[in-house]
């Protein structure tokens, strides 16, 4: 469709916006309107509507404002609840994958060597509950005892960094 | 009888209120915001009931936009940007209905269906516009009304609307030439009757 444009459209729709069609324009100007197809559209078109918006604007809308306004006052609390928890939930994820990978990289690791504390954990009886805590800390020796520290001291680390970042940002 | 404080159900404790304050302050306090809702609320509705053809989905759509406009941070310049704003949103409320999975597309519903629909749930049947809005584009009712209703210029009906300047001035055009020649008919067929 070929957009045929009148050098006086701006001219009309300022006198319609200000209220000042017909009567405040001139004799050639309401002549043209009524030649120009463009510009006689646009005065149809913006009468209609102003007509409406008129009427429209006496209607009463519904709704309260205060309790509008309470409404967005507690969707801000709750946004702003959400956004501070974040950083704790994404900490708390980020430590326990940090502890599964390192769980899982030392069952690969003992596996590799032929399941050592695979043979502590059968000896371990109900008959020889009582003596578990001796017991363990006898098996735990060499790698075990400063691995078993040192994932918990990582996962500890890791989540506690991961929470400061995002907190900040 | 002592008469409950129904505020107080909405009272904000005060460590939960030091966490909103640490994301942004309201820019706006109740009282400011009941004026400018006096101030808008009819125009919003209006375009709202006129472009969706329904005063029901207008209504919700309003208070969505409001409570929108409240959580957000507000553009500079006063009251005629917040309008803008506020159209915008409630533009993008109405878009995001059109797209839903069981609304079909903004673009793709039938003039006809539209029509019909209108034809239901129209309220103020005498009104001259309201027969030939039904058959025009959700997407030209909204361009008509911004244009020539709310008075906005093709740059600021393209910052509510997101298309461009000359798009609007092209899509505005088609839309007026259909909207008259409909009011046209639709006076012709009046004079007949």
């Amino acid at each position: 469709m070929k957009l045929s444009s009148c050098s006086f459209e701006k001219e009309v729709a300022q006198a319609l916006k200000d209220g000042h069609w017909p009567q405040g324009c001139t004799p050639e100007l309401r002549n043209h309107v009524g030649a120009c197809t463009p510009c006689s559209d646009l005065v149809l078109v913006t009468q209609a509507f102003q007509r409406v918006r008129s009427e429209s604007s006496h209607e009463e809308p519904g709704g309260s404002p205060g309790l509008l306004w309470w409404r967005a006052q507690l969707r801000r609390r709750n946004a702003a609840t959400q956004q501070i928890s974040r950083p704790i939930t994404i900490a708390e994820i980020f430590a326990l994958i940090v502890t599964v990978v390192v769980a899982i990289g030392f069952i690969a690791w003992q596996y590799q060597h032929g399941l050592r504390w695979a043979s502590w954990w059968s000896e371990v009886t109900l008959s020889r509950g009582l003596h578990l805590v001796s017991m363990g800390s006898a098996v735990m020796n060499g790698n075990l005892s400063l691995l078993i520290p040192g994932v918990g001291m990582l996962a500890l680390i890791g989540g506690l960094v991961v929470y400061l970042v995002t907190e900040k940002s | 009888m002592r008469k409950k404080d129904t505020t107080a159900e909405y009272a904000i404790p005060n460590v939960e209120a030091r966490l909103i304050s640490r994301i942004d302050e309201p820019s706006m306090d109740s009282d400011a915001f009941a004026g400018f809702y006096q101030r808008s609320a009819a125009g919003l509705r209006a375009y709202l009931a006129r472009v969706s053809g329904n005063p029901t989905l207008a209504d919700d759509l309003m208070q969505e936009s409001y409570l929108r406009f409240l959580c957000a941070t507000h553009p500079e310049g006063g009251e005629v940007n917040y309008r803008r704003y506020l159209y915008r949103i409630a533009t993008n409320l109405l878009r995001d209905h059109w797209r839903r999975p069981r609304a079909m597309c903004l673009e793709d519903i039938p003039e006809r269906l539209l029509a019909a629909r209108d034809g239901m749930s129209r309220v103020d049947s005498q009104a001259t516009l309201d027969p030939a809005m039904a058959l025009m584009r959700p997407r030209d009712r909204q361009l008509l009304w911004l244009a020539h209703a709310e008075g906005y210029s093709h740059k600021e009906i393209a910052e509510i609307t997101g298309l461009r300047a000359g798009s609007v001035r092209l899509l505005l055009y088609r839309a007026r030439r259909k909207m008259a020649r409909l009011l046209r008919e639709q006076a012709a067929d009046r004079s007949r009757a």
